[in-house]
């Protein structure tokens, strides 16, 4: 890899392993990095340890979305999904376990996997991307058992309600589509850029970001970041965050989101903003709390950067591993 | 000796005589005596002179005992008296006292003496008892004690003779012993005396040296078994030393006869020799003018058959001069010319007198230099010197003297423009540097942004990484520098040339980066990179030409696209190259959104900046671009900025980011035909197409009445896609649509 290519190097998923001690990040070249998160959190971490200890080219497009179960990382490519074994991947050995690539109508292009999330009530992964429609892939039997259409546009991102199950589902058409998981079918459908405190016509009305907690469920992209309640499907508050956010997460009693510009804003949900935290990449592609291991509790960014920021305290930026 | 020694006998012989005498003889006698004594003192036996002195005297004492004795003897009138008067002159019939002497017994004497001495006494004290008892005068008694006692005073007195007598006697026994010591003594003297000269004369001979001694004779070993048995002569010499060494010394002899003839023969054939020497130069000179005439006659002829030896011939001959790096150079480039590289031409310029001066006494020249520094040195601080100043310029200058020869590599490329090095050697320094000028058949000057392309400063600079040829290769001349205080060879580039890494390896000069090992000249050094550089060189000439060319057309906005790159863009391409300028390092530099790429490392001092600005509608694109030395191949580096609704930059947009990419990284596509001379423009003509897509996908605000600004011309499959909402920029060829990466 020249120096011109880590120049224009982006990295757009990150995803924590199982124990928690190493963290696996894709970029727009289709490699993923393996960095060992004990060694540069250790106190005698050197410059080497920022490094990642493997990398691999997984798939020939970027690869947007990382996930991982409790053995597995399932990585999504141009239009295909990956699992890879947590544990060959620490030993350094890089083989697939199994690529499986959802049904789409032929086309020119193949749709890229925007996003992916898991089920675990039904061993479900739930898959988004750029063929407007959400697929269900049963990770026992390895079949795409579902397809919800409903979108106009293609999908930047899906997530799962803890509680009842249902998947929500975000996209470039502007609407946060609720789904029944068991009848497939859609059951609302939010349009957040026909909300006037929501909407930004400058910015479109794409949403590109989709998460909940209990009846609560955070979305934005193209409109203002703002704060939904799901059961009056109205909006609560609206956080005056200037450029499009494209990761939002809830995090104790706060919101912490990034996207556009160089920094990691914390609101509150009232709906002010408490703190932006500066940080390397110029605009943010994906954020991720590390909850898989309490001694290595970190917030890491990702973004149009070949440097992924480490935050061991959610207030400053303690270092960056780079590709 | 012996005279005196016979002397002293005669004399004691006569003085014997003379003394049996004594007692005869009266005056007359011992007149003659002292006659004859004057006789032996005027026969000059001076040693003795003092003794017969003394005899003389006592011989007088006893003269005058002898008359009283005489006196006393004639009153006596002895019975032995007339036995002598009748005997005459008979010595047999004299009287002797001394044989008297020797009957007598001292001891008697003495007692008689006593007796008398007691009867003298008895008969005084009788005749004073005589007298006292008045006696008178003349009486018979006192007469006839008158007479006794006169006897006795005889007595007495005959008694005292004997005692002198026997006292002379004892003395002259003394006297002639102690005459034969001394005669003994002096035989003894005289003895020794000639012991010590003898002794004297052996350790001379015994001294004496032979002047065989220093000649060096062969060993006795090699005697017996070289030397002929005539001279050996083993059953003489093996056990006599002497005749050893004398035959050794004959063997020497005749082998000397032997090596003199020997030497003589010698030098006699080398005479002749010598003078067959003279006679076969002679010949040999007698040859040249004829040989130069064929040569100038056959001049025509290699011009006529293009081969030029005698040129090749001078240029050889001048070749000696040159210095061992710039020798290796001449002679790898010559045969790297006829071997593979017929565009190759090696030339030698510079003033050969004094190359020829130079390289005459090497060893001499450098003792003179340190020579005549230290004269310098005095003169200096004889005379006061000039100015410091002054003086360290002149070191600086012998410093950095070059060699008087410096050698012309032409290099022709295939559009007949040609490629000028001039390699020089710095003597003191031990380095090479280059000058390089392109000349073309056609006048290239129209392109003003150009200017900075064919500049021999930059030309050649980067030819294999890192290579700015701005500072000295050559570790050691850091101390040098120091020395004469330069601060950095750079400041001399211009005026020397270039001290490229090729061009130390082209000369065969390795200095290794860390390690002090020495510099070695080498060939294989220069041949292993002869045709890589110059491979390496003519790569860079075209491509500084064919860019020269695109920038001209540059210049005039037109982005010139070769027919084979025509499939890599869509036919409509509305977006305009506005302008193309040359801008400076500090000028790239202050541009924030350029700031990755220096972050990045990748925008050098040598490198070349320019500014392209890309224009449709409202719309400006600006692009900073880094041209590396090394192109094409390092790609140019672009980074954007697009005004138009706003200033947005790669930094802050992932669409421009993109755009960026298109063109950095995915520069494969766009190389063209090898060596990817079009790599520039169609870089600058995907960047239009780019502005294109971005403009005409750019998401409609549907607040905003009236049509688009930019209306959607280009087919795409999609507008937006992936998490950073990309734009489709990547064209497909056949299809004519565009489609995301």
């Amino acid at each position: 890899m020249g120096p011109v290519e880590l120049l224009h190097m982006s990295v757009f998923s990150q995803s924590f392993s199982p124990c928690g001690r190493f963290l696996a990040a894709g970029n727009n070249y289709g490699e993923i990095g393996l960095f060992s998160l004990s060694a540069a959190l250790s106190p005698d971490a050197t410059a080497a340890n920022q490094k990642p200890v493997l990398t691999f080219t997984a798939h020939d497009g970027p690869i947007f979305s990382l996930i991982s179960t409790d053995v597995h990382l399932l990585s999504a490519g141009n239009g295909e999904i990956s699992g890879w074994s947590w544990n060959d991947l620490i030993k350094k050995t890089v083989r697939p376990l199994w690529t499986k690539r959802p049904s789409c109508r032929s086309s020119l292009e193949v749709p890229e996997i925007n996003s992916m999330t898991l089920n675990p009530r039904d061993n479900n992964l739930v898959v988004g991307g750029g063929d407007n429609n959400v697929h269900i892939l049963d990770m026992e039997h390895g079949v795409f058992k579902a397809v919800l259409q409903g979108h106009t546009d293609y999908i930047h991102c899906v997530t799962i309600r803890d509680r009842e199950g249902d998947i929500l589902s975000a996209g470039e058409d502007g609407a946060v589509r609720v789904w029944d998981s068991r009848t497939s079918e859609s059951v609302h459908c939010i349009e957040v850029y026909k909300h006037e405190s929501c909407a930004r016509p400058q910015f479109g009305k794409w949403l590109s970001c989709v998460t909940t907690d209990s009846d609560w469920m955070l979305c934005g992209g193209g409109p203002s970041l703002s704060l939904w309640h799901l059961r009056s499907l109205s909006p609560a508050s609206v956080f005056p965050l200037i450029g499009c956010q494209r990761q939002a997460t809830f995090h104790q009693d706060m919101i912490i989101a990034a996207g556009d510009g160089a920094f990691v804003s914390h609101c509150l949900l009232g709906g002010e903003v408490k703190a932006q935290i500066p940080c390397t990449p110029q605009s943010i592609n994906t954020l991720q709390l590390n909850t898989n291991s309490s001694e290595h509790r970190v917030l890491t960014v990702g973004g149009s950067s070949r440097h992924m920021d480490v935050f061991t305290n959610l207030s400053y930026r303690a270092f960056s591993l780079h590709f | 000796m012996r005279l005196t020694l016979g002397a002293t006998r005669h004399k004691t012989q006569r003085r014997r005589r003379s003394r049996s005498r004594f007692v005869i003889v009266s005056q007359p006698g011992f007149r003659s005596k002292s006659a004859r004594c004057g006789v032996c003192h005027r026969r000059g036996f001076l040693l003795f002179h003092a003794n017969t002195v003394l005899q003389h005297k006592e011989m007088s004492s006893d003269a005058l005992k002898k008359r009283k004795s005489k006196v006393v003897r004639s009153e006596g009138g002895t019975p032995e008296m007339k036995r002598i008067r009748a005997d005459g002159d008979q010595d047999v019939r004299v009287y002797k006292e001394e044989v008297e002497l020797e009957s007598r017994d001292p001891e008697q004497d003495f007692l008689m003496y006593k007796e008398s001495c007691e009867s003298l006494a008895s008969l005084m004290s009788d005749i004073q008892n005589l007298k006292a008892n008045g006696e008178k005068e003349g009486s018979a008694e006192v007469e006839q004690k008158r007479m006794q006692s006169c006897i006795h005073f005889m007595n007495l007195k005959k008694l005292n003779r004997l005692a002198h007598m026997r006292l002379k006697k004892g003395r002259d026994q003394t006297h002639e012993a102690k005459q034969r010591v001394d005669v003994l003594h002096l035989q003894l003297q005289n003895l020794l005396y000639e012991v010590m000269h003898l002794q004297k004369e052996i350790s001379k001979c015994l001294e004496f040296k032979s002047k065989h001694e220093e000649i060096d004779l062969v060993s006795e070993e090699e005697f017996f078994q070289e030397a002929p048995p005539e001279i050996s002569r083993p059953q003489l010499t093996k056990h006599d030393s002497h005749q050893l060494t004398l035959a050794r010394l004959d063997w020497e002899l005749e082998q000397r006869k032997r090596l003199a003839e020997q030497y003589k023969e010698s030098q006699a054939s080398k005479e002749t020799i010598l003078k067959s020497i003279e006679v076969k130069k002679e010949h040999l000179s007698s040859l040249q003018p004829g040989l130069n005439a064929i040569m100038q006659a056959s001049l025509p002829v290699q011009e006529y058959l293009s081969m030029p030896f005698e040129q090749t011939q001078k240029q050889t001959e001048i070749a000696r001069h040159l210095p061992p790096a710039l020798y290796v150079l001449f002679v790898q480039a010559n045969a790297y010319g006829q071997a593979c590289d017929k565009n190759l031409s090696v030339s030698i310029s510079g003033d050969v007198d004094e190359a020829r001066a130079l390289s005459k006494p090497p060893e001499d020249s450098q003792d003179d230099e340190s020579d005549s520094d230290a004269e310098e040195e005095q003169e200096k601080t004889k005379r006061r010197r000039p100015t410091i100043g002054g003086q360290l310029d002149d070191r600086r200058r012998e410093m950095l003297k070059r060699h008087p020869l410096s050698l012309c590599v032409d290099l022709k490329c295939k559009d007949s423009s040609i490629l000028h090095l001039s390699f020089f050697y710095l003597m003191n320094l031990n380095i090479m540097t280059v000058k390089a000028k392109v000349s073309t058949p056609t006048d290239l000057n129209t392109a003003i942004s150009a200017g900075e392309l064919l500049k021999s400063e930059t030309l050649l600079s980067c030819l294999n990484t890192s290579d700015q040829g701005r500072e000295t290769p050559n570790p050691a001349n850091r101390y040098q520098f120091d020395k004469v205080g330069i601060a950095t060879f750079e400041d001399f580039v211009d005026e020397l040339g270039h001290p490229y890494m090729w061009v130390q390896k082209l000369g065969g000069l390795h200095f290794p980066s860390d390690t002090s090992e020495g510099v070695h000249v080498g060939s294989s050094l220069s041949a292993s990179h002869m045709q890589s550089t110059m491979k390496l060189l003519r790569a860079r000439v075209q491509s500084r030409l064919a860019l020269h060319r695109q920038f001209a057309s540059l210049e005039h906005s037109i982005i010139p696209i070769s027919s084979e790159c025509q499939d890599l863009f869509p036919t409509k391409i509305i977006s305009r190259l506005a302008r193309w300028i040359p801008i400076s390092h500090q000028d790239y530099a202050v541009l924030p959104y350029t700031r990755p790429v220096i972050d990045a490392g990748l925008a050098n001092d040598s490198d070349l900046y320019f500014m392209a600005v890309i224009e449709r509608g409202t719309a400006r694109l600006d692009a900073a671009v880094v041209l590396s030395p090394r192109y094409p191949e390092i790609s140019p580096l672009f980074s954007l900025s697009l005004s138009w609704k706003g200033e947005r930059s790669g930094c802050t947009d992932d669409n421009l980011r993109a755009m960026e990419s298109e063109v950095n990284v995915f520069r494969k596509e766009l190389n063209g035909l090898r060596p990817g001379h079009q790599l520039l423009t169609n870089q600058i003509a995907r960047l239009c197409v780019c502005l294109d897509v971005f403009l005409e996908t750019e998401g409609q605000d549907d607040s905003v009445e009236g049509p688009r600004e930019f209306p959607r011309e280009k087919m795409c499959l999609r507008t937006v896609r992936g998490p950073n909402r990309l734009k489709p920029f990547k064209y497909n060829h056949p299809q004519g649509f565009f489609s995301h990466r």
